[in-house]
């Protein structure tokens, strides 16, 4: 039986005079009969259309996640152990991401609700103002370090610090003055595949790709056991799963209008992503290991320092495209994660939250998002604040983060009253759980080389 | 009939129709206000969740006490 809107509306048990309509719902009611005219179109090309109407979240969560503190510690990677382990061990922890994300989209897609609001809905708010702290500092932690790579990168072409910020903040302007998810998503992409600028990076400086295919196949050479390596391990981990991409991920398939219906579509979105953005890690750490190779000490080096030492080796126009690389980084996330800020704050409130959104009636949700950016930028500016450190510390906070947060979406994502039947199967519970263990032993690792260096020694064999 | 919100006068009769008809009904802004219903959490679920969250705020402080050993 074909019943109208209204009828079925009725039969969901929702009282009709509690249904207001909003723009929102207009502009994202348009995107979906686009989406259905698609899904019911056949053809060759109709399977590529639909996908190109349900790419987005996944593939700017991914990029997005390839931030300015991300480029930075992969290019430290490069610079500190050249060519071995770190290659597989990277597409590993987008591997992880892949588990974690995939598990976001479906409960976006089955709820419609944001990963905010679900934790205060579900567990109460004591569990949930915990998550949002913890989102709340590590977002604000992470959009400094985006300023702080805009500013290195830019700083290579002897822009000044204030207008590499303000620049970033016209950006962001820039980016969501178009009060459409659609536009909005289209042109954030379009600049998110910059990224893969560090592949031409890597060619130019012509690695052994024996080198290569030896460091997939054998994971070797190995680092040794060093609280240093353990940084790094830490930073690249944090690099690749951080709690903003939950919270961004599910609120931007709630945002984009995703369905059940989507969710294959929404998990090859997911897989794409991680694989353009492995891809970017990996040519960064290639395009870098000639400095270890040249025994170059690259410890205290922000963006912009690795342009420069890279320049004798590639050529002025490949440190400008590397410099380049780190800036578009920390643009493009420093959107996604005051987006992210933005979306959560929104749906705590339960204020409108969506990009959809005119002005007039999403002021708190564009004032939250202005703000929270505009303080990092601040920070970023005040003279002499130890901002390298600061970069790496990030990453690896946001790892220590990471365990607590998937605990919630493991348990949202297993919820049957919630889920129905797109509860994770067995395997996705598996593979979520190694992921928590794995996060966790390597915290602990990162806290027992900090509190018993002798142990660890002992540990490392020496 | 549904009611349009203040501020969205602009929205006419043909584009309801077209959000009622394309849009899933837990989709429509206005609805997202129903909370869903509570769930307690059970022992084990305590367990682990409390556990998370003291190695959150003990890795914390060994990471401010690395930050300030390596700026001494």
């Amino acid at each position: 039986m074909n019943l109208g809107p209204l009828s079925r509306l009725t039969q969901r048990g929702v009282n009709q005079q509690d249904v207001v309509i909003t723009h929102e719902d207009v502009d994202r009611a348009h995107d979906r009969v686009r989406v259905s005219a698609a899904r019911a179109q056949r053809g060759p090309f109709s399977k590529f259309r639909l996908l190109w109407l349900l790419v987005g979240p996944g593939i700017l969560v991914m990029l997005g996640e390839n931030d300015g503190p991300s480029m930075i510690s992969y290019a430290a990677t490069g610079a500190r152990f050249g060519i071995g382990f770190f290659l597989p061990f990277v597409v590993l922890t987008f591997c992880m991401a892949i588990v974690v994300q995939e598990m976001t989209m479906r409960l976006g897609s089955a709820t419609h609700r944001g990963h905010a609001e679900l934790i205060f809905d579900r567990f109460g708010p004591f569990w949930g103002w915990f998550s949002m702290i913890d989102l709340g500092i590590g977002n604000f932690l992470t959009l400094i370090t985006e300023f702080i790579a805009i500013r290195a990168g830019l700083g290579f072409f002897g822009v000044p610090p204030w207008a590499a910020v303000g620049s970033a903040l016209v950006f962001l302007c820039l980016a969501v003055a178009m009060h459409r998810y659609w536009t909005w998503e289209r042109t954030l992409l379009a600049i998110a595949v910059f990224n893969l600028i560090f592949v031409p990076v890597a060619l130019l400086t012509h690695p052994n790709w024996h080198s290569v295919g030896h460091a997939f196949i054998t994971w070797k050479p190995l680092p040794g056991l060093s609280q240093d390596t353990l940084i790094i391990i830490l930073a690249d981990i944090g690099a690749t799963v951080t709690p903003w991409m939950l919270f961004f991920q599910q609120s931007a398939t709630v945002d984009k209008g995703l369905t059940t219906k989507d969710i294959h579509l929404g998990r090859i979105d997911t897989v794409l992503g991680a694989a353009l953005a492995a891809t970017a890690a990996v040519a960064t750490i290639i395009a870098t290991a000639p400095l270890f190779v040249h025994h170059m000490t690259a410890e205290n080096f922000q963006g912009a320092e690795f342009a420069q030492a890279l320049q004798p080796l590639i050529g002025r126009f490949g440190a400008a495209l590397f410099a380049l690389g780190i800036v578009e980084a920390g643009m493009v996330a420093s959107v996604t994660i005051s987006i992210s800020s933005a979306y959560a704050f929104g749906e705590v409130v339960h204020r409108p939250h969506s990009l959809n959104l005119p002005v007039a009636q999403g002021k708190a949700f564009y004032s939250v998002l202005f703000l929270l950016a505009a303080t990092a930028g601040a920070i970023v500016l005040i003279p002499g604040l130890p901002l390298v450190y600061v970069v790496l510390l990030v990453n690896v906070v946001a790892v220590l983060a990471m365990p607590p947060a998937l605990v919630f979406l493991f348990m949202l994502a297993n919820d049957r009253e919630v889920m129905g039947d797109l509860v994770s199967p067995l395997w996705a519970n598996f593979l979520a759980t190694c992921v928590v263990v794995f996060l966790t032993l390597a915290g602990v690792l990162f806290g027992v080389s900090v509190i018993a260096p002798n142990l660890f020694a002992f540990l490392g064999g020496k | 009939m549904p009611s349009k919100d203040k501020g969205h006068s602009s929205i006419t009769s043909t584009d309801q129709e077209l959000v009622l008809s394309s849009l899933e009904p837990e989709q429509l802004a206005g609805l997202k206000k129903h909370l869903i219903p509570r769930r307690h959490l059970k022992g084990p679920e305590r367990f682990v969740i409390w556990s998370l969250r003291i190695y959150l705020l003990f890795m914390i402080v060994v990471v401010f006490y690395q930050v300030w050993a390596s700026l001494h």
